[in-house]
């Protein structure tokens, strides 16, 4: 078995080189195209923001391309006349590719450890190569291996538990609140630019309304425009918070806009349930100690960072596991492929001794012919199946057990291995 | 050979849910696919055999032992429903002990003078109909008592994650605060009603034995009564004053306590229990 997977990665290469590299659009068909005609082998190509990895497999070689030759295909291709790509590219054989790219589908290579859209990715490279038909039995069985270990990964370990932009643990801590968005009012405080995406995900949950107030009307009517809401005076806030779900404030305020005092008035107003309020302003537009994880929970932007370490540092805990899963899942494939390189000789071995045995017993049967009663014939080809089964378990056996480290036996140890002479 | 009633045990299906459990805590632990699998298959098995046990052992609904293995028995198809529907969530680690600890209780609460009449009690000798629609309204009162109980505990544990301002995605996942309080809302909803018919079934039933006055300082009765007050205490809160949350869960843990007070009190209906 020959695999190669030559690449480069945010690691080892800087954005401007990997931009170069980057196969977009139609290049990445033809890219494909050429590499397999060129090579004469099975090839895919993991192409994302942070990394461009090619694969290149073939079942009856042993020998890889060298990488110098996919290096030059790859300055060729790109026409980076005079770009020494050597230090930026790195490659894997064998086993080693194998793993890199369960790593790289199990997120374990990522920027972001555990971050979901890799797997995707990889996904999307192998139906892409299925698609150009550059896929062959090698590629195809590693790429849906790789998916395999890539769901394992997530759900046996908490790799990719928690979410880890600012945006996205608001959104979590509001979905721990409210079931449904479809009868909600959500309140947007202030005109600031960090709040635009967290309202762009908070719309998403397509909730009933959205109010926007400002203290500048034009300023409250221009982001009403832009987020399909409806603009409220700023003297109507109080009676705003008392009505509305969730409260996204971005004002730049030096003072906080709501004190305890003045949300005390407005939570004794209030008839609906919980308030959800996502202070992330600085300075703080709310006063922190109205939180009571009840009638009202308030998130201000350092919690919601808080979280986001948290959720980062969390996931560390889990990469040790991950990797020993990657480990199993290595050594399970390397096993499974080896397994089935000596389907065609155990095929070929079954047949051969059926057309002995049959063979024998045509002609048993022939000069026997007319003593034999059929209970007896039944008996001598069931004790001439029986005798075959026995001979050709040891072989299979030993074949199912053997593995790419098994050590090479002498002509005597490998015929007492496989007729288990030594048992 | 033992008859088919004698091979079933409440240890059986105990035995049963108590694995489900510890397996459920074990997925909460260290997640694995075949762990929670498992635990199913244990949750589904103790139910098989809890099922067998309630149809093939004739259970008396006024005994503190019948009401509550059938009431543990209704929780552990909600418990298997929920942990099917709700996949992702901790759903067994909050119902499971719920029936494990009505399975316990039924072991270990007084299990009521025996029969005295040709093996059924008093209760359902002097009036069968309406005794059974009092024990089977009242039984269903306390299923929705109970899902009010997990619900409020699930609410109040979500509370407490919120209120430290813990990451969403660690410890126990649970339904958001809206769904729990919502179905706090409506278990009481559903179990006033059957609470207040099945205590007027009662009165019918204490007219009928003509004995009106009799059996009133019964425990039984008195915590009955005392649970419905705390029940109309709860829907006004709810929806006289527009009280929410915590407030509600809290009122809604104490008439639970209640309700295992009454179901493990011997009813005074029953030969002999009587105050």
């Amino acid at each position: 078995m020959m695999l190669l997977a030559v690449g480069c990665n945010y690691r080892q290469t800087p954005i401007a080189v990997r931009e170069r590299l980057a196969f977009t659009g139609p290049k990445l068909d033809l890219a494909l195209d050429e590499l397999s005609a060129r090579y004469g082998c099975e090839t895919a190509i993991v192409n994302t923001c942070n990394r461009v990895e090619i694969y290149l497999g073939k079942n009856d070689a042993q020998e890889a391309p060298d990488v110098h030759l996919i290096e030059e295909f790859l300055i060729q291709f790109h026409q980076l006349g005079g770009l020494d790509l050597h230090p930026y590219l790195v490659h894997y054989t064998g086993p080693d590719a194998v793993k890199h790219l369960f790593r790289v589908a199990s997120s374990l290579d990522s920027m972001i450890v555990g971050e979901g859209q890799i797997s995707g990715q990889v996904k999307q490279a192998y139906e892409l190569a299925q698609e150009r038909a550059t896929l062959g039995p090698l590629l195809r069985a590693l790429f849906q291996h790789a998916r395999i270990v890539a769901k394992r990964v997530r759900s046996e370990t908490g790799i990719s538990r928690g979410h880890v932009s600012v945006s996205s643990v608001a959104v979590d801590y509001v979905r721990q609140v409210f079931g449904h968005f479809g009868d909600k009012t959500i309140l947007v405080i202030g005109a600031g630019k960090m709040g635009e995406l967290t309202l762009r995900h908070l719309k998403a949950l397509k909730p009933q309304r959205i109010w926007v107030t400002n203290r500048s009307p034009e300023k409250a009517a221009e982001v009403a425009h832009g987020c399909a809401g409806q603009a409220i005076p700023w003297d109507q806030l109080d009676d705003a918070l008392g009505r509305a779900d969730i409260v996204l404030s971005t004002t730049g305020a030096p003072e906080p806009v709501v004190d305890r005092r003045r949300y005390k008035d407005i939570l004794a107003r209030r008839t609906g349930g919980t308030v959800v309020i996502l202070d992330i302003a600085v300075p703080r537009d709310f006063d922190p100690d109205i939180h009571d994880g009840d009638r009202t929970c308030l998130f201000n932007i350092d919690d919601l960072k808080r979280i986001r370490e948290q959720t980062l540092q969390e996931r560390q805990k889990h990469v040790s596991p991950a990797e020993a899963i990657v480990e199993q899942e290595v050594k399970r494939f390397l096993g499974k492929w080896q397994q089935r390189q000596h389907v065609p000789t155990i095929t070929k071995l079954t047949q051969d001794l059926e057309a002995r045995r049959q063979a024998i017993l045509t002609e048993l049967f022939r000069r026997l012919n007319g003593k034999l009663s059929e209970a007896d014939r039944g008996q001598i080809e069931g004790a001439f199946r029986l005798l075959q089964n026995q001979f050709l378990h040891g072989p299979i056996s030993a074949l199912a057990e053997d593995s790419p480290e098994a050590k090479h036996h002498t002509l005597l140890e490998a015929l007492r291995k496989l007729f288990r002479l030594e048992e | 050979m033992p008859a088919v009633n004698e091979r079933f045990t409440v240890y059986c299906f105990l035995a049963s849910y108590a694995i489900a459990f510890a397996l459920e805590v074990l997925h909460f632990l260290r997640p694995r696919p075949i762990v929670r699998l498992l635990s199913l298959v244990f949750g589904a098995a103790g139910l098989l055999a809890q099922s067998l046990f309630v149809a093939v052992r004739p259970l008396d609904l006024a005994s503190p032992f019948g009401s509550l293995v059938l009431l543990a028995w209704i929780l552990a198809v909600f418990y298997l429903y929920g942990s099917i529907h709700h996949a992702r969530l901790a759903w067994g680690l909050f119902v499971l002990p719920l029936v494990l600890g009505l399975i316990g209780l039924a072991e270990i609460a007084p299990a009521g003078p025996e029969p005295s009449n040709g093996g059924t009690s008093l209760w359902t000798s002097m009036s069968p109909s309406w005794g059974l629609v009092h024990g089977a309204l009242l039984l269903l009162a306390a299923v929705g008592l109970s899902v009010g109980f997990v619900a409020s505990i699930m609410y109040l544990v979500q509370v407490r994650r919120l209120r430290a301002k813990l990451a969403p995605g660690q410890g126990v996942r649970l339904l958001s605060l809206e769904r729990l309080e919502e179905m706090n809302r409506r278990a009481i909803l559903w179990s006033f009603p059957l609470l207040t018919a099945g205590l007027l079934a009662g009165i019918v039933l204490q007219l009928q034995h003509g004995a009106f006055l009799v059996g009133w300082s019964s425990p039984k009765i008195i915590i009955t009564a005392g649970l419905w007050v705390v029940f109309a205490i709860v829907l006004y809160l709810r929806y006289g004053v527009h009280a929410r949350g915590k407030q509600v869960a809290l009122l809604t843990v104490i008439a639970f306590a209640l309700l295992l007070i009454a179901l493990v009190s011997v009813h005074p209906f029953v030969a002999g229990g009587g105050p």
